[in-house]
């Protein structure tokens, strides 16, 4: 990529790609909603350690809230966005589109 | 291991975000093949049976009787509602909030409609000759499923569901006013037919 004054500076915790998909993934649910543990791994394709590995550095910058609780007998945890992490992910793709309108005015 | 890798390029990002949004939605909402096309076959089935005992004359058209026909309607819509249920479940059991809530209150807005449905029409129709009473069934559910698909096409901000629920509407009220022979053909052709290929569209389009 050609560098460019004046680019704006993405958001390391969102900027890998396992953490960016958990991201957008989370970012579909409605405000009030938040989603199993296992459906979000299925959803992404990723083992158990290594999502949670990444959870919890989501969860660490305050993006993420994890709950854990109980369905009858099994615990079952719930992963959802919060307002912060919300807000992070739509500052990140509107850096990520001016990334791209510059990267294409200089051709 | 996919761990720290950076993203690629701005445009790949992009483009991995919207594989990523598209492919959430598409597992929570659960599979259309289990939404449009139980009630498709049933309605296909059953207003088929209906329309094979009227005719369109008032002569029928195979030896079915009224009652056998209503009974092949009921039990296909009981087979229907049973697999959007646990489609319905399916997709819930992956979420909890507040689209569960709204889900499960839309599931009882059903059941209590179809419920009044029943309680209504069941009052009027020893009243009326058959053809009159066939009718005032086949048209008071339908009009509770119109009524319904849109208010879910309202609840979940879905313009594909808010027009089948419009679709209904407009074949029922047209049947309606042809009676009998015409409203079950009508509803078997467009509206179980239509549901089909409604929700393999949908399947396909993702």
């Amino acid at each position: 990529m050609t560098a460019h004054q004046e680019l704006p500076e993405l958001d390391p915790v969102i900027h890998a790609q396992a953490r960016l998909r958990v991201v957008a993934a989370l970012n579909t649910l409605g405000g009030g909603d938040e989603l199993a543990f296992p459906a979000l791994k299925e959803l992404l394709g990723m083992t158990a350690g290594n999502l949670s590995v990444h959870l919890s550095k989501l969860e660490d910058a305050g993006y993420v809230r994890i709950t854990k609780t109980h369905r009858g007998r099994t615990p079952v945890t719930y992963v959802s966005l919060t307002k912060r992490g919300r807000l992070a992910f739509e500052d990140y793709t509107k850096a990520i589109r001016a990334l791209l309108d510059a990267s294409g005015g200089i051709t | 291991m996919v761990d720290d890798d950076a993203v690629p390029g701005p445009e790949e990002t992009l483009r991995l975000i919207e594989e990523q949004r598209a492919a959430t939605v598409r597992r929570l909402k659960g599979d259309p093949l289990l939404f449009y096309a139980p009630w498709g076959t049933a309605w296909l089935i059953g207003f088929t049976a209906f329309f094979l005992h009227y005719g369109l004359d008032g002569r029928p058209y195979a030896p079915i009787s009224q009652g056998q026909a209503l009974a092949v309607l009921m039990a296909a819509q009981i087979v229907a509602g049973g697999v959007a249920a646990l489609g319905i479940v399916r997709a819930s059991r992956l979420t909890r909030g507040e689209s569960t809530a709204k889900g499960a209150m839309f599931g009882y807005a059903w059941c209590a409609g179809m419920l009044l449905m029943g309680i209504i029409a069941s009052r009027m129709s020893p009243q009326l000759p058959p053809a009159e009473a066939t009718l005032i069934w086949a048209g008071m559910s339908m009009l509770v499923v119109a009524v319904l698909y849109m208010a879910g096409g309202a609840i979940w901000l879905d313009w594909r569901m808010f027009f089948a629920g419009v679709w209904v509407a407009a074949v029922n009220a047209l049947g309606v006013l042809l009676g009998i022979g015409w409203h079950a053909l009508l509803t078997a052709v467009l509206l179980g037919g239509g549901f089909i290929v409604m929700s393999l569209w949908l399947r396909r389009r993702g």
